[in-house]
């Protein structure tokens, strides 16, 4: 059947071009939809996302596609693909959602929660960088109307 | 999107409530809501501390609609600088969420943790209270159960109080044995005629492994139970009676343990 094979040509929002095998490029159901409804020219755009996390994309779609790859082995390759720095894990979770490949928005909305689990107000502002704006009377009340939850 | 670190300001909306419920520890979305102001506002506006409890114990929310339409718990207080609806929200996002937290103490199979007393017993200990903690009708092949001192009115009732095992349960059944007394000559059923529960907490401390011997112990067991402010009283419930009756009509008492 590989005469058949159909290449489609992804084209992201800094208009890097990846040609990609239809049966793997599928895997995202907007893609699918596209193919679906005959309305695939020779280029598909995809504004909402960039190259640098594309390449992260089909890097998973690739590994997920291979025939004969065990379990233990896309469980190590998916515990290596998460472990990136939260901006990339967001551009993921975006590019997931346009994409519509619920696998991989699952396993990264996952990741992000793994990343806040038991962690202080503190740590977490430090693991996402976020500037913390309270007024110190107003983070005492909040610790104190929830004490419970710091101790 | 590059270098964005606050997903909450970056992502859609569903995708950050998508991330916050994979959080399954009401701890973590208080955390989460001392981030910063604008976490804060996404989960308390997206009431997600609700969600939470009513995915781990769905049976909790018609308590939770009873707390928020009747104003219970913590009636909100009207504040010139915030809406009546932030306030709702606020409120609910520290019930639930200590909702939460209470409740997942007691995923069990049985809420009682202690006997306290019993209005009467026939022959202590050999009938005591205590046996009625044990499911099935014999321990160590003696028959297991709880006999009351007996009354000439059968209208008089009897109770049994027992300790819950947190201070907050949700109590989804309960089950009542009638002992059917297996040695006695055509198996009679010593049931009561009917059941009643009451849920309740003392106003005081309560010890009841105090090591001041039996008397005094059933004495402050007594005293203690007088000071029980009671939260629900069930109605009576027939008890079917399939042989023979005693006539008694008990009531079971359940209470929580706090203050």
């Amino acid at each position: 059947m590989s005469s058949s094979t159909k290449f489609l040509t992804l084209k992201t929002c800094d208009d890097k071009k990846f040609v990609l095998d239809e049966a793997i490029a599928v895997r995202s159901q907007t893609i699918k939809n596209m193919v679906e409804d005959d309305c695939v020219s020779n280029v598909i755009p995809l504004p909402n996302v960039n190259s640098k996390t594309m390449t992260k994309v089909i890097e998973y779609w690739k590994k997920h596609s291979e025939e004969g790859v065990s379990k233990d082995v896309l469980m190590d390759f998916d515990k290596a693909f998460v472990k990136v720095h939260h901006s990339i894990l967001h551009a993921l979770i975006l590019a997931a959602n346009f994409l519509n490949d619920k696998e991989i928005l699952d396993m990264m909305c996952q990741e992000v929660a793994d990343r806040i689990k038991g962690k202080t107000p503190e740590e977490i502002r430090k693991e996402f960088d976020i500037k913390n704006d309270f007024t110190p009377e107003e983070e005492e009340e909040i610790r104190k109307e929830n004490a419970w939850a710091f101790e | 999107m590059e270098g964005c670190g606050d997903f909450v300001q970056c992502l859609l909306p569903d995708m950050s409530i998508k991330i916050l419920s994979c959080l399954d520890d009401p701890a973590d979305l208080i955390r989460v809501s001392a981030v910063s102001s604008s976490w804060r506002q996404f989960v308390i506006g997206n009431d997600l501390c609700k969600h939470l409890c009513l995915k781990r114990f769905p049976e909790i929310s018609s308590v939770g609609n009873m707390i928020e339409v009747e104003n219970t718990v913590v009636p909100v207080v009207s504040q010139p600088e915030k809406s009546t609806e932030w306030l709702c929200l606020e409120r609910n996002h520290r019930v639930y969420a200590f909702l939460s937290r209470g409740l997942s103490n007691c995923i069990t199979e049985d809420c009682l943790i202690d006997a306290i007393h019993a209005s009467s017993t026939d022959n202590y200990p050999e009938e005591s209270i205590l046996n009625t903690l044990k499911p099935g009708d014999r321990v160590e092949r003696r028959a297991s159960y709880w006999s009351s001192g007996g009354q000439s009115d059968p209208t008089v009732p009897e109770t049994l109080t027992y300790k819950l095992i947190s201070k907050l349960c949700l109590i989804s059944e309960i089950h009542v044995q009638p002992f059917q007394a297996y040695f006695q000559f055509g198996f009679p059923i010593y049931s009561a005629t009917a059941v009643r529960f009451r849920v309740g907490h003392p106003n005081v401390k309560i010890d009841v492994e105090s090591d001041n011997g039996l008397e005094s112990v059933a004495a402050q067991a007594r005293s203690f139970c007088d000071k029980i402010v009671w939260t629900y009283t069930s109605p009576e419930f027939p008890l079917v009676q399939v042989i023979n009756s005693s006539g008694i009509s008990v009531s079971f008492i359940l209470i929580s343990s706090y203050p």
